[in-house]
């Protein structure tokens, strides 16, 4: 029963863009999936219980890789797409043995340092990337030669993008992989005692949410058709981390949710754009004041939320 | 090719100096109280504002202003400290982010209230120096020389003062700091304060010679980071050695490539100390 109840939650949220119709909704409808693909990589992350400041590069890389990729040699969206994950998965890897080894604040200002030399990068290959002008023209996106013009289409593909990021880290945590990991952040010692390898699932789930990152990021590119790298600074994981805590961090749900709730706020708020920031920041402040169930191991949930995002859960366990 | 050298020389220890300042108070509050501040660079800003308020728009005197603008600050750090970073004691991680939330916060603030405009206000002094076959600019200069009296007056309240003596305790061990009875809420109150005064020195300081910003305080902050963790996370003569390095190398990467080339090279610097010696160069072992 659950489970018919969660199905129909989310066929009923995920049809909404495509009830209202029209350019605008259904883009915000895209944004929505897109950064709710962010905000599942990010959870991984904080399962494993550490804050990372590389999803927004990663979320870069994807996207710039993916737009050169099919502005300078042509390749078909799609292609580009699954290559550039795939590139940037196994990069996030090989960083991840290295980086993995350090934990709490140090982990944070070392990816913090990652992103920023990342994102500088960017800015400096102003040949290719266009620099801080930005990189304009790039293709929308196409699937097996079909393009994806109307934006009910891009959003279905984003939708599907994200449903299917989602599907990846609840079955994650809900199979005996999510235990192990589980255990890894509640004690290390005792389970690398047990014969965890520990470091090498913190970088297989480092290199996973790098593979979803990038793919969000490729979407952003092909629906935007331009990129500059300041859509991809600091304050990208900073808004990621803030969907997080909103949302709940003990579950992929509490993550999408967060993006639901955040990403069309600055949108309802057109004409008050200054008081975005100011917004983000004092539910960032509240959530973390008066919502703290202890911080980061398992970090609160907005109590508005807290009864719907425990019901959702539970059919949600019960969907998979 | 001497004179080259000579000026980067020169660029480097002005810009060291600064940077030193500015990551003393960040290192300060880590030390005592483990909050890796993400809002140092908005007291940096929220300075500025004062500076440009006080100097800039009613004609107060330039150094009367100084003097308020960083009371004003370490006020705004005391209370702060009071309502939002003492209820993270030893919460690593929740500190730094109620760092953040702040950080968004002021910014958002300074926006809505002055707008996202360059202000600039009047140089106290301008000119140039000659020294040997370097140019100097006089307001830089002036600047230098406040650094290196700040600093003179930190390091002989940290090194002879009992609150110094107290903070260094804390820093060290806060369970047998407490035990000795040295009160550690008091003194990370003091800390955070005194971190605060420092990055709005910093601001006051530069603030006439760039310009005031809601994000003016980024790219300080940034250094800062840079600057502290090459030193040691926590340690203050780190600050001070990570400080002149970055200011060197900086300008160094400056002349020779351009300023992104040189934020690029300092953030190597602080992914390979972060990856092979995580307490920096002169910090401690890392608990």
């Amino acid at each position: 029963m659950k489970k018919i109840i969660f199905a129909v939650v989310v066929l009923a949220v995920a049809g909404v863009p495509l009830a209202i119709g029209g350019k605008y909704a259904l883009h915000v409808g895209s944004m929505i999936a897109i950064t709710a693909t962010l905000a599942l990589s990010m959870n991984l992350m904080l399962r494993i219980g550490q804050v990372s400041m590389a999803q927004g590069a990663f979320m870069g890389m994807g996207a710039y890789s993916s737009a050169l990729l099919t502005m300078k040699l042509d390749w078909s969206p799609m292609v580009a797409m699954l290559a550039s994950a795939v590139v940037v998965g196994m990069l996030a890897v090989a960083l991840g043995f290295v980086f993995l080894r350090i934990k709490g604040v140090f982990f944070v200002l070392l990816t913090y340092a990652f992103a920023q030399i990342v994102n500088l990068s960017i800015q400096e290959a102003s040949t290719w990337t266009g620099g801080n002008n930005g990189l304009y023209g790039i293709p929308k996106l196409a699937i097996l030669g079909f393009r994806m013009v109307e934006p009910s289409a891009f959003y279905l593909c984003a939708l599907a993008v994200a449903v299917l990021a989602w599907a990846v880290v609840h079955s994650v945590f809900r199979s005996r992989i999510g235990a192990i990991l589980d255990s890894i952040e509640q004690d290390e010692g005792l389970s690398r005692a047990l014969g965890t390898n520990a470091l090498r699932w913190r970088v297989a789930v480092f290199g996973l949410s790098a593979v979803l990152a990038s793919l969000a990021g490729s979407l952003f590119a092909h629906h935007l058709n331009f990129l500059s790298p300041a859509n991809f600074t600091f304050l990208q994981n900073v808004d990621l981390l803030i969907m997080n805590i909103v949302g709940g961090v003990s579950s992929p749900t509490g993550a999408v949710l967060g993006a639901l709730i955040l990403v069309p706020l600055p949108e309802l708020l057109r004409d008050a754009k200054q008081y975005e920031l100011l917004i983000y920041g004092g539910i960032l402040l509240g959530s973390l004041l008066f919502l703290r169930d202890g911080l980061v191991g398992r970090l609160g949930r907005l109590s508005f939320a807290r009864r719907a995002v425990q019901t959702m859960r539970e059919a949600g366990h019960g969907a998979a | 090719m001497n004179a080259l050298i000579e000026q980067m020389v020169v660029n480097g220890i002005l810009a060291g100096l600064v940077y030193v300042i500015m990551a003393l108070g960040f290192t300060l509050v880590f030390g005592i109280m483990r909050v890796v501040n993400f809002a140092h660079g908005e007291l940096y800003m929220v300075s500025g504002y004062v500076m440009l308020s006080l100097y800039g728009q009613h004609q107060m005197n330039y150094y009367l202003a100084v003097v308020c603008a960083v009371l004003f600050t370490a006020m705004l750090g005391a209370v702060l400290e009071k309502l939002l970073f003492q209820r993270f004691a030893g919460d690593e991680l929740g500190g730094m982010i109620i760092s953040l939330a702040l950080a968004i916060i002021l910014q958002a603030g300074a926006l809505i209230l002055f707008g996202p405009d360059e202000q600039s206000m009047p140089r106290p002094v301008s000119g140039v120096w000659h020294v040997h076959e370097a140019v100097l600019s006089l307001d830089r200069g002036f600047v230098a020389i406040w650094a290196v009296v700040a600093l003179a007056a930190f390091w002989l309240f940290i090194k002879r003062t009992r609150l110094g003596l107290a903070m260094q305790a804390v820093a060290q061990d806060r369970v047998t700091a407490g035990l000795m009875g040295i009160q550690s809420k008091r003194v990370s109150l003091i800390a955070f304060s005194i971190g605060s005064a420092l990055a709005a020195l910093a601001g006051a300081l530069m603030a006439p010679i760039y310009t005031v910003s809601p994000y003016m305080g980024e790219l300080p902050l940034l250094k800062a980071f840079v600057v502290v963790i090459l030193g040691g996370l926590g340690s203050i003569p780190g600050a001070m050695l990570g400080g002149l390095l970055i200011g060197m190398t900086e300008s160094v990467f400056a002349t020779l490539f351009d300023s992104t080339v040189a934020l690029i090279a300092s953030f190597v610097i602080v992914l390979v100390v972060i990856v092979v010696r995580p307490r920096g160069l002169l910090g401690k072992a890392v608990r």
